[in-house]
């Protein structure tokens, strides 16, 4: 991509940004809490949606991307199945935080959930890329990162700045990870490294 | 160098098997531990495993008293390196036969048999060969030269240490002293702006998603910060008279707010139709609460 092409795409966008802000503040106000939860990245591992048209099944897909053709992922399930995933503009991904397309590589570990296309691809709503959910001990603190125990396995959650957030006794999820303590157990949302094995944080819940 | 070395032998080997034996004898989890070892299966029953295991113990104890009170005969010395060989050909017995078994040498919980258990046994015959060819008591050679014994004992401690216990847990108090000393390596959280994933989180708990979520259909698309508020964007999907129109849904909220600050959050939402452009005021309905009846 030229770098003309490049600015060109990104004042489209921003001009999309000024458009659609316009719209969300001139919005309805809804006022309350909700007695339900949320999901979000959680959602990788809840059950699939169900699909808004009953024609269309929902769909869900878990494996390792073998090859990216366009805007189709080539994905071998762990258990031997095959998905094509196809993303358009309207699905949104997440690689440790709310990214695009282009962050993905082969490779990567991947959820999807979606609408089965007639001709056997998924339509992906949403994927999360190398996303995992561990309970572990930590067992050491530094600058940049938690030494954590997970089983008999000791793995290293880096702390990513801006994106890395910690929830203490179920209060609101902040970028303050000064309360973290050795020996404490914790359950740590990340995005999985397949160069080295090890997690970026996107979450740590503590006393939970 | 040697000499001192061997004359020390005995009290390391002492302390060695007085812990592991004791451990064994007398430890509660003895029989937990003896469950897990190739000796259920020599001795065919889980209660002459757990005799077996704290008999060993018992030979640990005799030994050890014997290497501290007498350490200048050959016996000791030599029983503790035949103990040692028993060991390793235990050891290599139950590797062959059931590799995923626990060894039960130091009596405690650990997972299958590799390196560090074999290391540990061939401690056990060094110790005892060097304890055997010991000709003068360890409490004269300490008298004698007490520097060079503190050295040779707090090497013998580390090495001892390195090959016994969880490194973990020899770590993790060292870690913690650490943090106390120089304080915690990551600082408090400053400034206004809450993170996305807060955001997100105030979003999640509110009623205005609770009220949209029909016509969501994607997971966090993109989010920026506008004059004070967080637009959040989903892709969505809404239904009319017409049929399935594809949407942006919007929300903008407080980008200082979250879940603890805010327990019942003004959220603002909009829905757009992706084709015309157009808002679609009807897409999202406003939640109504019906009250819980109330017993009178």
């Amino acid at each position: 991509m030229s770098p003309s092409q490049h600015s060109e795409s990104g004042g489209r966008r921003l001009d999309r940004r000024r458009f659609l802000t316009t719209a969300a503040i001139g919005g309805a106000t809804i006022v309350g809490a909700s007695a339900l939860g949320g999901l979000d990245a959680d959602a990788a591992f809840a059950e699939p949606m169900p699909s808004l048209d009953t024609a269309i099944p929902a769909a869900f897909a878990e494996g390792r991307i073998v090859a990216i053709n366009r805007n189709v992922l080539d994905v071998a399930g762990s258990h031997g199945e095959r998905y094509l995933i196809q993303l358009t503009n309207a699905t949104s991904v997440w690689k440790l935080r709310t990214t695009t397309a282009e962050a993905i590589e082969v490779g990567d570990g991947l959820y999807a959930r979606g609408a089965a296309m007639p001709d056997g691809t998924i339509a992906a709503d949403a994927v999360w890329v190398n996303i995992v959910n561990v309970y572990v001990t930590i067992r050491g603190i530094a600058k940049d990162r938690l030494h954590l125990q997970h089983g008999s396995a000791e793995v290293v959650g880096h702390i990513v700045p801006d994106t890395t957030t910690a929830s203490y006794l179920g209060g609101a999820l902040t970028a303050d990870l000064s309360k973290t303590r050795i020996g404490q157990e914790a359950q740590v949302l990340g995005a999985w490294r397949p160069a080295d094995g090890n997690i970026d944080i996107a979450r740590v819940s503590l006393g939970h | 160098m040697i000499p001192l070395v061997s004359h020390l032998a005995p009290l390391v080997c002492a302390v060695l098997l007085a812990v592991t034996g004791a451990g064994k004898l007398f430890g509660r989890q003895t029989d937990r531990l003896a469950a897990n070892t190739v000796l259920v299966r020599v001795l065919n029953d889980g209660r002459r495993a757990t005799l077996a295991l704290r008999g060993v113990g018992a030979i640990e104890l005799a030994l050890a008293a014997a290497l501290f009170a007498v350490p200048d005969t050959v016996v000791p010395g030599a029983a503790t390196a035949l103990l040692g060989v028993g060991f390793t050909g235990y050891l290599a017995y139950a590797r062959t036969t059931a590799p995923e078994s626990s060894c039960g040498c130091t009596a405690r919980a650990e997972g299958p048999i590799g390196a560090k258990a074999f290391s540990r046994a061939g401690l056990v015959v060094a110790g005892g060969v060097l304890a055997a060819t010991a000709d003068r008591p360890w409490w004269s050679e300490i008298s004698h030269r007490p520097a060079a014994a503190a050295a040779v004992l707090a090497l013998a401690a580390v090495l001892v240490t390195a090959l016994m216990a969880d490194p973990a847990r020899v770590l993790m108090p060292l870690r913690r002293a650490r943090l106390r000393l120089f304080g915690h390596p990551l600082e408090p959280a400053t400034g206004e702006r809450v993170p996305v994933a807060a955001t997100v989180e105030l979003l999640e708990h509110s009623l205005a998603w609770q009220a949209a979520m029909p016509v969501v259909r994607s997971a966090l698309l993109d989010h920026w910060d506008d004059e004070g508020w967080r637009v959040l964007h989903y892709a969505g999907a809404y239904t009319d008279e017409r049929g399935t129109h594809p949407a942006d849904v919007l929300f903008a909220l407080d980008l200082t707010l979250t879940v603890d600050s805010a327990p019942s959050p003004a959220v603002r939402v909009s829905v757009i139709d992706d084709m015309t452009g157009e808002v679609v005021p009807s897409a999202v309905l406003a939640p109504t609460r019906t009250p819980l009846p109330l017993a009178t």
